[in-house]
């Protein structure tokens, strides 16, 4: 990610100007404000000025695709947290009475059995990597909602950044279809004044 | 993609600040399609517990049932999961006014910038869905 990043700092400098980026470090990507102007000054012919605009487009699709990524494994995260902190909610609700409470859970795949859970004061929480905790319902149930709050708000960041790369690919494409047709017409002027 | 008539073309320079309305719609239209399809299965998730809250009218009263929470079934009484089915449902209804009240305002936002990039720019620009 940072070579992508990093690369796309190296093309855009090298157009000019200080680089501005967002709040995670995703530079922007240049205006162009006169075409004419900015062909004139790279003074490298058109084809490859849009060439290298569309390698920027390229980059910042790659980035786009990693960022997709990243949302579909939080998109799938959340509701796993949710489901997870759903049940501790409950077992709190439970603590208290003395009836134990019957269920019916899933053994292995397609493979189900009864139990009688007393009710308990403490769970084990898996935290990855074959590691297993046991934590009062209370701790359990902080924690738990501390991480769900953390998705949620890389989340909200991942959406972000996605909204801030479609908007520096919809400049860029902007930017592509104003030199392609400042080039059209350029040369359609110059052909009626060789014709004449 | 298609060509313009030499007609249709538009002699506008596009400034930073049309740029950025193009900019500002595009994000807008992708956040309204994200959210049509939250919506939509936010909706099809309380028709589910719609369904649901009629079918419990039907139950045994005096009967246990098996409630899915998490992973596992729980045995709970009629009456507290109808309260559980309330208490989601509520959530839902409120989650989906958000919805519906965010989409309106993408939508306001929306067509007052199709107005100024379709009064400068005419047939030069197309913000249509496929």
């Amino acid at each position: 990610m940072s070579t992508t990043q990093s690369e796309i700092e190296k093309s855009n400098s090298s157009v000019e100007t200080v680089l501005e980026t967002n709040p995670r470090g995703i530079p922007k990507v240049q205006f162009v404000e006169n075409v004419e102007e900015f062909i004139t000054k790279s003074s490298a012919p058109v084809e490859v000025t849009l060439g290298k605009f569309q390698e920027t487009v390229a980059k910042y699709k790659f980035m786009e695709i990693n960022f997709l990524n990243r949302k579909k494994a939080l998109e799938l995260k959340i509701p796993e947290i949710s489901k997870t902190l759903s049940v501790v909610e409950f077992l709190v609700s439970k603590q208290d009475s003395d009836e134990p409470m019957e269920t019916t859970f899933e053994l292995n795949d397609t493979l189900w059995a009864n139990a009688k859970i007393k009710s308990t004061k403490t769970v084990n929480l898996w935290l990855g990597a074959n590691v297993m905790l046991e934590y009062t319902l209370q701790e359990a149930k902080e924690l738990l909602e501390n991480k769900l709050d953390t998705a949620q708000n890389a989340l909200k960041n991942v959406l972000e950044d996605l909204e801030f790369l479609r908007e520096q690919v919809t400049t860029m494409e902007v930017n592509i279809a104003r030199v392609f047709n400042w080039d059209v017409k350029r040369r359609r002027t110059l052909k009626t004044t060789s014709s004449v | 993609m298609r060509m313009l008539n030499q007609e249709e073309e538009v002699d506008a320079e596009v400034t930073w600040e049309d740029q950025q309305r193009i900019n500002s719609f595009s994000k807008l239209n992708a956040k309204y399609s994200d959210l049509e399809t939250t919506y939509e299965s936010k909706k099809q998730e309380k028709g589910f517990l719609d369904d649901l809250t009629e079918e419990l009218e039907l139950a045994d009263e005096d009967e246990l049932i098996k409630y899915k929470i998490g992973e596992a079934f729980i045995n709970i009484s009629v009456e507290q999961a109808q309260q559980r089915i309330e208490k989601d449902k509520e959530i839902l209804i409120q989650e989906l006014e958000q919805l519906q009240h965010e989409m309106n305002d993408l939508n306001g936002q929306m067509s007052q910038l199709k107005v100024h990039l379709y009064g400068k720019f005419g047939k030069a620009i197309n913000l249509e869905k496929d």
